[in-house]
């Protein structure tokens, strides 16, 4: 017994001595919380691989997170958009600086081989391919090589972001037997089914779907400032400056066109705990999505924030309940109205955020000040009003119970209320609802469904009332998706099934809106609408919580995901 | 003894084979797959750029890449009200209401008239953008009860006048209600799919030892599971090793004649420890010995640093030692209750043998006596507790993996189910069923070895 | 029967520990029985928005003793409601998952591959029932559950006609028993194979993919995970049970008994369940232990189930919110302990009075 007591204590002393890897200044570690398992550019599957691409490889626009505007990136300029009756034309150029990891400049005929390679038939390109089916044609310049034309179907306003969204593939290394340099687009657009049977096509989808692309640090370079050095799954992704990278001489006025730390260090940690830990032992740099209730007491720890700053920058992550407007109970607005009524959406915010959201009137977020719309008041939170609002909406109050004559049926005002299963923040509103629900006699069910039965059920109109949540951005509002009834069929996004002819006019006009207070008014009638018909329960956009070590400078924290730009960062001094 | 291992070996490859085919089936019942989460149920954004046509096109194009629009198994037994053809209807939403109209009227001839008319009524519907009409028809998609469907339908002609098809489509709801044969649900049929089965393929596959690709990243699921073992492959090792010896140890310890205060003492300790869910004991040790707040002895997660030069193999454990610490002290005090326990009162069985007191008399020590005779009559429930260690420790050592970021089977499993990527999955459990297999043959095997009795009768 | 209870009598005599054990499972029980008829100041599901995480706080007249959770609910209510979820929910699926087990872990190690005969007439009729079982008992109910909710006609007549085919086949079973000499071999059933299998293949899926599985099916709530659990947990105590069982049969009194004629009931009954008694109530309490805490587990993995049922392991989960909340877990956790132990100290005594009484 007392020699394993002594083995034991050594074992522990020694241990103790190894227990803080010496770290390199200039290297950045920064948290994810899941691996990236795939880092395609095409065919990627979550937000972590996004992250890291970001700094492999490079679309034509950007995000500038120091302002949050559409930048060009390997783009010289915006595009020059040309709108015709039917189509819409896109003039690009590229960057003359810009140049592949081989030194070869990048041109329009690297464009025109990404875009074959999301339209063709059996590459492993589903996801995105729909991303850009309203892309008809390609034409490239005749005298210079970087300039380039898409042709594009009819206009909505998120085109111009969509048409240069997507990450620009170097051909030399993607297809280096120039297997689909025969195709042209239009061919690949108007997709014939004897392409499948395409010798040249099958050979290409065989390389491109294979793992080598999607995890191969030799194949996986990109035009931006890092590579790829070291992929170990679950653990690490590491990336290296790359020696003598163009955008280090790019025109001076690319303030976002970076590549500063030298080693960028992502860390897989799927527990929150556990990264929290870490970051508090320094083992971390930059660490994002804290939980509510333990930023708050990092924000005390005095030791903690002599070497860490905290920011809480307004997200554009909302949270909204949508309820089914199709559903007979739920199709009139008084009944919904009544509803919103009962949602107690600023305790909600104190308790399961611990105030960390924002209340807003409708799905324009409140930092966006131009579009929203500040005459509106959010629903308060009020039994009486809801009685009444219920009365109105044809409910009679009898036996401890709401009834009216639905479809020829008497029939009990009861809801289900469903969320995807794990959200806490989810749960606990449903059930602060359910409570208040109950004090009315409106009985409620809560209901945790599996994250893609949820979407499943929404998406097919199978529901009563759901909680969800939508990302958003501070430069495209465009609402179709979510209020058009051209989107209200099985399977569309439109979930509520809202919309009148009256509001699809209206989300039309605000798409085609040619200047911003034009655009600013119609949004903020669209925002009365909503109000009014409460066919979604507007709750708050949440504040991101982050936190990035005090050496560097140049964080640029924004709301916009991933709420920080690594490649930014500088040391200070 | 050697036809007994032959005997046992074919036993082993049924059970084996058995469980894939459970699994492959079970892991083909979850709801939504890899494909549909990523291109049909596209991510809420202010934006979505495609509509869900192309997007159900880009899903039919991913099912038929992948071959999942094949049938799962070799014959389904079904109802005979559905026709052979209902898998190749899509989208899914049509296939579903088909399916329920068929249960609950029983007649597919009216039903697929009954649909037609719904579809040209819809089709008309859209053109005219009458949103309102619309609901109206949507109420006939949410409700299969004869009493919402006839109502509704005759609504719907009202409203339009007759036109645009309403006539047709309430002739056809009547048509629907008047010939239904509720109960020809109750009949069964078998239907015959052949080989053109992803379950064949996936066996003739499997048989090969390729047990495919995932559908996250294309690359061998063989791969993925190799790598997982091999991160976590010495963290097992060393806890079940520890946990055994630490086991057989305290219950020898207990069992002693001056064990009795020792065992007052840990016993509690023990329970204690078991009782705390797994998760709250990590973060407990984590808090201990790994915050600056208390004692900073250990790396707080991850199984070593990444350091870019090349190194030796003795360097690379050493590096990954530290690392190593806090989670298998946590896995051997979450083992060690139970199998102490077992080891105990089994060992205390068998201290109450008369063979034992014989022993005592004989003078020997008391020492010899616990692992000479005891020890080796004791071995039967030991046995079969260790044969199926192994196991359990790969299987719930998940909640470990994610608080110690360290990238396992565990994870690998949980991680592939959420995901829905069904080659992992049915992966990961054939090989840690391959594991229990192995461990209940070797498990017989010691059996026999340690009890001769038992070879005769098995 | 009379000498065990004078038994467990000079025990509670004697032995203090004992006693208080067996005071505190009865006061317990009776606590979970007599809670709905209890004045208390606040019930489990009480959410109050104003006082989340509350410390625990003794005076005053609307303090919270054990503090609140994260939505204000009563750590205290929730505490004392936690222990009848216990005994209503924990207990009778612990006990039966014990039972199930024990039955057929006995019946495997006791009859082998070739101890269980039957004749072929009722192999046959079987097997074409337990197709029937299946089709009209579970794929259709279910199916017909999911897809229209609303018609349970469906059901009942699935289950009518059910009944009619079991009485078809046992008329039929008859007529072939008569008419056919074939029919009466016996056939030996390898009973221990077919078990070791099932259980084989029981413990190699994870029980995580039957979760999901059955999520998808029927939305999960707490009972319907509690009977996942039985018909997975049972696993361990039949391999344990059918290796004691093994072990017994070759030990030369079970031998003797057999030449001197004893019934098979009996011997198992009388010789071979005591002697396994003491690793099967191990087993039984740490069932118990790990089917209280389950769920916390589960919600850690974020495969919530929405829980309006208060439990203990519900409020210890709590704690993964807020790490400074402690007494989320030391309340519930002291209880759930104190449990556990007075249980693991009632085992012993009475395992200690059966080995006596071999003696």
């Amino acid at each position: 017994m007392k020699k394993t007591a002594t083995l034991v204590c050594f074992l522990f002393l020694l241990l103790s001595f190894c227990s803080q890897p010496q770290r390199q200044p200039d290297e950045v570690r920064v948290r994810l919380f899941n691996d990236p398992e795939n880092l395609n550019p095409i065919n990627y599957q979550n937000s972590s691989a996004l992250q890291i691409i970001n700094l492999l490889f490079q679309s034509l626009l950007t995000v500038d997170l120091e302002d949050n505007g559409l930048k060009p990136l390997l783009a010289e300029e915006l595009p020059v958009i040309e709108q015709g009756d039917t189509t819409t034309l896109f003039n690009y150029k590229i960057r003359e600086e810009a140049e592949w990891a081989d030194g070869s400049p990048v041109t329009a005929t690297d464009v025109a081989f990404t875009l074959k390679v999301m339209m063709a038939p059996l590459v492993n390109n589903e996801q995105i391919k729909s991303q850009i089916e309203f892309v008809r044609d390609f034409i490239h310049d005749k005298t210079d090589p970087k300039r380039f034309t898409l042709v594009c179907r009819s206009f909505s306003p998120e085109m111009e972001l969509l048409t240069g969204d997507f990450f620009i593939l170097p051909e030399y290394l993607f297809d280096p037997d120039r297997l689909l340099k025969h195709f042209s687009i239009q061919e690949l657009v108007e997709a014939a089914p004897e392409l499948e049977n395409n010798k040249n096509l099958i050979a290409f989808a065989g390389q491109f779907n294979n793992v080598k692309f999607a995890r191969d640090k030799d194949v996986l370079k990109g035009s931006a400032g890092y590579e790829l050095e070291n992929w170990t799954t679950g653990q690490y992704v590491v990336l290296k400056r790359k020696e003598n990278w163009w955008g280090a001489h790019a025109a001076a006025a690319t303030t976002y066109l970076t590549a500063f730390p030298e080693q960028i260090n992502f860390q897989i940690i799927p527990d929150n705990t556990t990264a929290l830990l870490a970051l508090k032992n320094k083992q971390l740099d930059v660490l994002s999505n804290i939980p509510a209730a333990d930023f708050d007491l990092l924000k005390k720890d005095a030791a903690f924030t002599q070497d860490y700053a905290l920011a809480a920058p307004d997200s554009y992550e909302f949270n909204y309940v949508a309820l089914n407007t199709r559903h007979p109970k739920l199709n009139n607005r008084y009944t919904r109205l009544a509803l919103a009524h009962l949602l107690d959406v600023e305790s909600l915010i104190k308790v399961t955020l611990t105030n960390y959201g924002t209340r807003t009137v409708g799905p324009v977020p409140p930092a966006a000040e131009p579009f929203y719309n500040a005459g509106l008041t959010p629903y308060p939170y009020s039994q009486a009003k809801a009685e009444n609002l219920l009365k109105e909406g044809g409910w009679r109050h009898e036996d401890n119970g709401w009834y009216k004559t639905v479809e020829g049926k008497k029939e009990r005002l009861t809801l289900e209320v469903n969320y995807r299963a794990g959200n806490t923040v989810f749960e606990n509103s449903s059930l602060i609802f359910q409570q208040h629900a109950a004090k009315l006699d409106i009985p409620v069910v809560v209901q945790a469904l599996e994250s893609s039965l949820s979407k499943q059920k929404s998406q097919n109109h199978e529901f009563e009332m759901t909680f969800r949540s939508l990302s958003g951005n501070p430069f495209i509002f465009n609402f179709k998706p979510f209020f058009h009834t051209s989107f209200s069929a099985q399977g569309g996004s439109n979930i509520t099934g809202f919309g009148t002819p009256e509001t699809d006019a209206l989300l039309d006009a605000i798409n085609a809106a040619q200047t911003e207070r034009e655009k600013a008014r119609l949004l903020k009638e669209l925002q009365r609408i909503l109000h009014e018909e409460a066919a979604i329960i507007p709750l708050y956009y949440l504040k991101e919580r982050i936190a990035v070590h005090k050496r560097f400078a140049n964080t640029k924290i924004s709301g916009l995901k991933p709420n920080y730009d690594v490649s930014a960062f500088t040391l200070k001094d | 003894m050697v036809a007994l291992l032959f005997k046992r070996l074919f036993h082993g490859l049924v059970a084996l084979w058995l469980i894939a085919t459970l699994v492959f089936l079970l892991s083909r019942l979850l709801p939504g797959s890899s494909g549909s989460e990523n291109i049909l149920l596209a991510n809420d954004t202010f934006y979505t750029g495609s509509s869900s046509s192309s997007r159900e096109l880009a899903y039919r194009a991913y099912l038929r890449r992948t071959g999942l629009d094949k049938p799962t198994f070799y014959f389904t037994i079904g109802t005979s009200v559905e026709p052979d053809t209902l898998h190749t209807i899509y989208p899914e939403a049509d296939r579903l209401l088909l399916q329920k109209l068929a249960w609950q009227f029983g007649s597919w001839p009216d039903v697929v008239k009954f649909f037609t008319a719904y579809k040209a009524l819809h089709q008309n519907l859209t053109q005219l953008q009458e949103p309102k009409l619309l609901a109206h028809l949507q109420s006939l998609h949410r409700s299969v009860d004869p009493d919402v469907l006839l109502p509704a339908s005759q609504r719907l002609r009202k409203i339009l006048n007759g036109q645009h098809g309403s006539v047709e489509l309430e002739q056809a709801t009547r048509k629907l209600i008047t010939k239904q044969q509720p109960y020809n649900a109750l009949l069964p049929q078998i239907r015959w799919h052949g080989s053109q089965n992803q379950y064949h393929q996936w066996l003739t596959e499997a048989v090969q030892g390729n047990l495919g690709n995932s559908y996250r990243d294309s690359g061998a699921v063989t791969g993925h599971i190799g790598q997982a073992i091999s991160t976590t492959w010495w963290i097992l090792l060393l806890s079940m090793t520890l946990t055994t010896l630490l086991a057989v140890e305290l219950s020898i310890l207990f069992v002693r004649k001056r064990g009795a205060k020792w065992r007052r003492a840990i016993l509690p300790f023990l329970f204690f420890t078991d009782r705390i869910p797994l998760f709250i004991l990590a973060l407990l040790l984590l808090i201990l010995f790994a915050s600056p707040d208390f004692l900073q002895l250990f790396p707080v997660y991850g199984m070593g640093t990444y350091i870019p030069t090349g190194q030796t193999w003795l360097q690379n454990a050493l590096n990954m030692l530290p690392f190593m610490v806090l989670p298998i002290i946590c896995l051997v005090l979450v083992n060690l209750p139970y199998v102490t326990n077992q080891f105990y009162s089994s060992l205390a069985d068998v201290s109450e043998a008369d063979y034992i007191r014989t022993a005592k008399a004989k003078g020997l020590s008391e020492g010899k006596i616990i692992r000479q005779h005891m020890l080796r009559n004791a071995l039967f429930p030991i046995i079969t507790l260790l044969s199926d260690f192994l196991p359990t420790l790969v299987a719930g050592v998940v909640v470990i993996e994610t608080i110690f970021a360290i990238p396992g089977v565990g994870r690998l499993l949980i991680e592939s189910v959420l995901a829905r990527d069904y080659p992992v999955l049915v992966g990961v459990v054939l090989v840690v069923a391959l594991f229990k297999v192995m461990s209940h043959f070797i498990s017989d095997l010691l059996y026999g070895l340690a009890d001769p009795r038992i070879r005769q009768i098995t | 029967m009379q000498a065990l209870y004078n038994d467990i009598k000079q025990l509670w005599r004697q032995k203090i520990a004992f006693r208080v054990a067996l005071c505190y499972l009865a006061g317990f029980t009776l606590l979970a029985v007599l809670l709905p008829w209890l004045p208390l100041r606040y019930m489990p599901n009480d959410i109050n928005l104003d006082k989340v995480y509350a410390a625990p706080c003794m005076g005053g007249s609307n303090s919270n003793w054990f503090g609140t959770d994260a939505l204000g609910r009563d750590v205290f209510a929730n505490t004392l409601f936690g222990a009848r979820t216990a005994i209503l929910i924990s207990f009778p699926v612990a006990s039966f998952t014990a039972l199930l087990g024990l039955v057929l872990g006995t019946t495997a190690g006791f009859f082998g591959d070739s101890g269980f005969k039957t004749k072929r007439v009722h192999v046959i009729v079987s097997v074409i029932a337990a197709v029937f079982l299946v089709y009209l008992g579970l794929y259709v109910p279910i199916k017909a559950r999911v897809l229209l909710p609303s018609n349970t006609s469906l059901i009942y007549y699935s289950v009518a006609s059910l009944i009619l085919v079991f009485v078809v086949l046992w008329g039929l079973a008859r007529l072939l028993w008569v008419r056919f000499a074939w029919f009466h071999k016996p056939i030996a059933l390898p009973v221990d194979q077919i078990i070791l299998r099932i259980i084989e293949t029981l413990t190699s899926v994870p029980r995580l993919i039957f979760i999901l599985v059955l999520a998808s099916f029927l939305p999960p709530t707490v009972p319907m995970l509690a009977i996942l659990l039985a018909l997975t947990y049972w696993t361990g105590i039949a391999r344990l049970a059918r290796a004691e069982m093994l072990k017994i049969k070759n030990l030369p009194y079970f031998e003797s008994a057999r030449s001197i004629g004893v019934t098979q009931s009996a011997m198992v009954f009388r010789h071979a369940l005591p002697n396994m008694l003491g690793p099967l109530l191990i087993s039984f309490t740490f069932a118990l232990a790990s089917l209280l805490t389950f769920e916390s587990t589960l919600s850690f993995l974020g495969i919530g189930i929405p829980n309006t049922l208060p439990s203990w392991g519900r409020t210890i989960a709590g704690i993964r919110h807020n790490a400074a909340a402690w007494w989320l877990l030391a309340f519930p956790g002291t209880f759930l302990l104190a449990t556990v132990m007075a249980l693991q100290v009632t085992n012993y005594y009475i395992l200690a009075i059966i080995q006596a009484r071999k003696k």
